[in-house]
């Protein structure tokens, strides 16, 4: 089974920290990465860019309305996510636990319901 | 550039339904995300689409202090939620929101584009 492990942290904590401190943070995710592709759960993962760069597109009585911003004024936004294949939410949530954000942020794990890449 | 288009909409309109309305809803949408999949693809042959469970199945991680703290649902407490999202490689911004205009949820949700950081 598939899992998407969704982070979602506070944007501006990410944006006070030094260069040197993101390298180490970065250096902590490649390191998961690492772990999680040797035992052969990484199925993928990306960043997203700041939510300074998100468009929001909807559709309302016919009209396109697109704004500038997420979709969402919260705190703590989507930054990014990981795709795990493991045999239960469970184990999901042992790598999830693992991801740097969790420590100040949170991680949602959700099953996969169905990947139309593979259909 | 790669894009997410991240798609959100409220879940619980399918709680409501009963099964035979939900089927019903299911029937008259589905031609559309085919063909809003065929674009998409159209677009970009290496498209990737994953549709996420419903967010009742969700857990979230925390680690605080060490310890890891887990918990039933979804992460966010608003009303649309995260059910799926496109990754798409893209020539500009406005691709994409032609893109997420024809991604039938535009119509009852919302899809937010973010690029994707690519390091």
């Amino acid at each position: 089974m598939q899992f998407m492990a969704l982070i979602y942290a506070d944007e501006g904590a990410w944006e006070t920290l030094t260069d040197e401190e993101r390298q180490s943070v970065y250096a902590r995710y490649q390191s998961l990465a690492e772990d999680a592709r040797a035992a052969g759960v990484m199925r993928g993962g990306d960043e997203l860019a700041s939510t300074r760069d998100a468009t929001t597109v909807r559709i309302r009585e016919g009209q396109t309305l697109v704004v500038d911003g997420p979709y969402a004024e919260t705190k703590e936004r989507l930054g990014g996510y990981f795709l795990f294949e493991c045999a239960s939410i469970d184990e999901a949530v042992d790598w999830a636990a693992r991801i740097p954000a969790a420590e100040h942020g949170a991680v949602e794990v959700r099953p996969v319901y169905f990947d139309p890449a593979e259909a | 550039m790669l894009y997410a288009l991240l798609v959100y909409a409220d879940q619980t309109r399918w709680g409501e339904m009963s099964e035979e309305e939900a089927a019903a809803a299911r029937a008259e949408s589905m031609p559309r995300w085919i063909a809003a999949f065929e674009e998409l693809e159209r677009a970009d042959p290496n498209k990737q689409g994953i549709e996420l469970d419903a967010a009742t199945e969700a857990k979230v991680v925390r680690v605080r202090h060490g310890e890891r703290v887990v918990t039933d649902g979804p992460f966010a407490e608003t009303k649309e939620l995260i059910g799926g999202l496109f990754l798409t490689r893209l020539p500009d911004l406005d691709e994409a929101i032609r893109l997420a205009s024809i991604v039938p949820a535009a119509e009852y949700g919302s899809i937010e584009i973010r690029p994707v950081v690519e390091r």
